[in-house]
């Protein structure tokens, strides 16, 4: 029976390809909602990323760059440069806030940089210079294609009219992009000129991380001491945690709707052959050994649905952000793991509904001439 | 022809509801068929034919009585294990053909193989032999939809004596057939009764077959008796100009208030298509 159901699958090879497309599509929205959002929450700690420092410093009980706020007293810097093993610092005033971009709000992380400070970004330039200067704004690339705004046009933040001098690449996302504008405003907006926001702290080669971590926290009060990759985890974690639960919702409606698709391809297999079926048990076989038969038509539905998946992910979804630049797709194997896990599950669970119709199929309609 | 009893039915009844009255399709039923008999079983339409062949093939549970299969009782039999008899002991023949239409000719023959000890593998020497005897070999590879009627029939015929069944049960295997395929499917049907001491029990309505049958079996309201050869009624098919039984034949038609038989659904076809043609080349 199981050769006759592959045969008869692969005699149709159009509705196969259709069902198995069809099943892609919807693992495939799995696997596009997934790349989405990790790719978004690596977006969101993409600058954290490009300082490349080995220690972050911020006010005493944050511990998040991502929807928090920090000021320390910029003294500090320069108290943290003076400890032993600390090779460099650096120094951004930071804010989370929106932009008005071209008529429209863009959520945006606000760097407040300044000349004093080295290694703040931006890190790549698609076009103008990288250092703004007060009443100057440098923005992503992205939100200029986006909105149409030009380096010399004028953008708004808060109360305040910034020029756009320059445009970044690799800094935009749909929920946060990293924009620089001169310490000097941001400081002015924040009533904060004295102060910063994180301070990122380069230690000599041979000394270890914690050790110059407990220096800091011995030296310095009032701050919170962080390591690069405790930071960026933190913000991580902070990113995912709120899209968990949209991407459970997605995985479950993807995974709902591949599982109909092939019930009902199966389904519609066996209602169409039944009088096959028929023959079979007027033959012998056994109601167990027919629906082994629509099991393995659904087997077979769901794999080359999830093999079309694998093929369409690599093609697609590296060719997509090329032609939709705002896209922050990241594509792992990983994303794969629970599409292939289900795979089974949605194949049996599917066939379910066909084993019914197995059961009911009358082998006295053999005789209907 | 041995004389061992293969297939047995005693007082076999099937009654079916219908609305609060009750229909008898089959009314104590007693028949006993022997290895290397071909028994026709015959009959007005509606008299229960296929009904008697469904329970005696274990595909139908009778009312009441018993059907023994090779020394078997098969009333106290499971659905599986039903199943598993129908495999090993009974082969079908159907009108319609009943192939598997994604399947081969060769894979087609083998399809119930895989039901009997050794599976495939053991019966494809069994396969040659059909092919050969059924002069199918030239068509070992082709598919169903490009068969014509006669060899669907005869790769019908194949399967169903792949597993070299003790009994073959055959419902109007030429109704779909001309008359010449008809023949040759008859003589087939035949020889296995004959060569391989298989018991043949046919449902049919073709009146050749009576005369190469051992027994007719005449059905009427499903009760079943013995019949008598010379309750024939002759006529000749307008199309084709073999003799019919007027009184069994089911295909038919009216024309020019007068009715005509056909001994298959293909001359009734040619009939309508150009009565007149047939009609004056009678006369």
């Amino acid at each position: 029976m199981i050769y006759w159901s592959i045969k008869t699958l692969l005699s149709e090879p159009t509705r196969l390809f259709i069902s198995a497309l069809a099943v892609s599509m919807s693992f495939l929205l799995v696997v596009f909602f997934s790349a989405v959002f990790e790719g978004e929450s690596e977006q969101m700690v993409t600058y954290l990323r490009k300082m490349d420092a080995d220690i972050w410093v911020m006010q005493k009980g944050v511990s998040n760059m991502h929807m928090a706020s920090s000021m320390v007293w910029d003294w500090k810097v320069d108290k943290i440069a003076s400890i032993p093993g600390v090779k460099a610092v650096s120094a951004i005033l930071y804010l989370n806030g929106p932009l008005k971009i071209g008529g429209k709000d863009w959520f945006s992380y606000l760097m407040g940089i300044s000349p004093k400070y080295k290694n703040t970004g931006p890190w790549d330039m698609a076009k103008g210079k990288a250092l703004p200067e007060q009443g100057e704004v440098v923005i992503p690339e992205v939100v200029s294609q986006l909105t149409g705004v030009q380096i010399g046009d004028e953008i708004t933040m808060v109360d305040r009219k910034l020029r756009v001098v320059g445009l970044t690449h690799g800094t935009f996302a749909m929920a946060s992009s990293v924009v620089f504008v001169s310490h000097e405003d941001l400081g002015n907006l924040l009533h904060g000129r004295d102060q910063v926001s994180y301070i990122m702290v380069y230690a000599n080669p041979g000394v270890s991380t914690q050790t110059l971590i407990q220096r800091i926290k011995d030296d310095v009060e009032k701050v919170n001491v962080l390591s690069s990759e405790d930071f960026i985890q933190s913000d991580w974690q902070l990113a995912t945690q709120m899209g968990t639960e949209i991407i459970r919702m997605m995985t479950t409606i993807g995974t709902l709707l591949a599982t109909l698709i092939v019930a009902f391809t199966s389904y519609s297999l066996v209602a169409r052959k039944k009088q096959e079926l028929a023959i079979a048990k007027a033959l012998g076989f056994s109601n167990g050994q027919i629906y082994s038969a629509a099991l393995c038509q659904s087997v077979v539905i769901t794999g080359t649905g999830l093999l079309f998946t694998l093929l369409l992910s690599y093609t697609l979804l590296t060719w997509l952000p090329a032609m939709i630049p705002q896209l922050n797709l990241a594509v792992g194997l990983h994303q794969f793991i629970p599409i292939v896990v289900i795979t089974l599950p949605v194949a049996v669970i599917a066939s379910f509904i066909a084993a019914r119709t197995v059961v009911k199929v009358d082998p006295m309609t053999v005789f209907s001439g | 022809m041995t004389s061992d009893s293969i297939l047995k039915a005693n007082n076999l009844s099937k009654f079916f509801a219908s609305g609060t009255s009750e229909v008898r399709a089959v009314n104590d039923v007693s028949l006993n068929i022997k290895r290397g008999e071909m028994v026709l079983i015959m009959g007005p339409s509606g008299s229960g034919k296929t009904t008697l062949l469904s329970m005696l093939g274990a595909l139908l549970n009778p009312t009441s009585g018993d059907v023994v299969i090779d020394g078997t009782s098969i009333s106290s039999m499971k659905d599986n294990e039903l199943a598993a008899l129908r495999a090993k002991k009974i082969g079908f023949i159907f009108q319609a053909f009943n192939l598997l239409e994604a399947l081969n000719v060769e894979e087609n023959i083998l399809f119930p193989a895989q039901l009997n000890i050794g599976g495939i593998h053991a019966a494809r020497n069994r396969l040659d032999i059909l092919l050969d005897r059924l002069g199918l070999t030239a068509r070992q590879y082709a598919l169903p939809n490009t068969l014509s009627g006669g060899e669907k029939q005869r790769v019908a015929i194949g399967r169903a004596l792949i597993n070299q069944p003790a009994i073959v049960l055959a419902d109007e295997p030429t109704g779909n057939l001309d008359s010449h395929k008809g023949q040759e499917v008859i003589m087939l049907l035949h020889d296995i009764a004959r060569d391989d001491n298989c018991a043949v029990l046919m449902v049919t309505h073709d009146p050749r077959v009576e005369e190469i049958a051992d027994r007719v079996l005449w059905l009427e309201d499903g009760a079943i008796r013995d019949r008598k050869s010379e309750q024939h009624s002759w006529i000749k098919d307008p199309v084709c100009g073999m003799r019919i039984d007027e009184w069994t034949a089911t295909i038919g038609t009216e024309y020019k208030n007068h009715r005509y038989v056909f001994c298959s659904q293909r001359c009734l076809e040619r009939f309508q298509s150009k009565p007149d043609k047939y009609l004056n080349n009678e006369k």
